[in-house]
């Protein structure tokens, strides 16, 4: 799992949003959403290895009343915007005509991004002499 | 004494540069509708993908589309929109848009609600985004085959 992704995940759960990765085995009361991964969207090579890989991933937003809209997609939006910068997008807003939810759609991109290895600096050498 | 400076061939380029002018759109158009050609066979290899299962209704939790909506999926295609060519540039859409009505379940629908409850999810579908998926993959795709369409366009009148 793409360490972005994780902490993605992390900071929607502290939402007020109950977010569930890949859907929901019972759906919950109310406003809910859905997170995950979708694809690999590409990478860059070197060395014959890959450097550096992104991938694609969508968060589903279920809601019943349209009051509650601007509420929840800024809260949903401000997270997007704080773990994954400006990598994600708006992608559908629908209606679903038989259970009267509001369903709006965000696509994200994230990398795996390894922590900060502290810089080493190598002892500098005497001048000979 | 001044220095004399003569170019030869003025007219010739002068030729050529309207006639690119002229042939340019006509070119372009060419090249996207290859471009698009491709996008719709990488859709629809998308489509080929798509898991499923015997319909049932999902009163909790999520199911799959039924084998008879991936066949309406497969059967409509993903068309190409009628080309806008407004002033420099020329543009067009590959999608299920203009699709039409299928039945299922002995109920009319449309192709492109059912296309979208795949292809988004809903609140008891699985989401597969297939054709988001396609058009990530086929896109370097359709523009390389459009370049070298372009390329070769260029070529030919040049001779």
């Amino acid at each position: 799992m793409p360490s972005e992704y994780e902490a993605l995940v992390a900071a929607l759960k502290l939402t007020s949003i109950p977010f569930a990765e890949y859907g929901w085995k019972t759906r919950p009361e109310g406003a809910y959403g859905v997170v995950q991964l979708d694809f690999e969207a590409g990478s860059l090579n070197g060395d014959g290895a890959k450097a550096d890989r992104a991938w694609e991933g969508s968060v589903d937003l279920f809601y019943p009343k349209l009051s509650d809209r601007t509420d929840l997609i800024d809260e949903v939006e401000e997270t997007l915007a704080e773990v994954v910068g400006d990598s994600w997008s708006l992608n559908s807003t629908q209606y679903e005509t038989g259970t009267g939810l509001f369903h709006v759609e965000w696509v994200f991109q994230c990398m795996d991004t390894p922590e900060d290895e502290p810089e080493v600096i190598p002892d500098a050498v005497p001048d000979e002499g | 004494m001044p220095y004399q400076m003569k170019v030869d061939g003025m007219a010739e380029i002068s030729e050529l540069l309207e006639k690119m002018d002229k042939e340019a759109p006509g070119i372009a158009a060419q090249a996207l509708y290859e471009g698009a050609g491709i996008m719709s066979a990488e859709i629809r290899k998308g489509a080929e993908t798509i898991r499923t299962a015997p319909f049932k209704y999902a009163r909790e939790g999520e199911r799959l589309p039924s084998p008879e909506e991936k066949e309406i999926i497969l059967q409509a295609g993903a068309g190409i929109a009628k080309f806008d060519k407004g002033g420099t540039e020329v543009n067009t859409s590959v999608g299920y848009r203009a699709s039409g009505y299928a039945d299922l379940n002995g109920k009319t629908k449309p192709i492109p609600l059912i296309v979208n409850a795949v292809n988004s999810g809903t609140s008891f579908m699985k989401k597969q985004p297939f054709i988001r998926k396609a058009a990530n993959s086929g896109s370097p795709k359709a523009m390389a085959a459009m370049k070298a369409k372009i390329e070769k366009a260029f070529e030919d009148m040049n001779k």
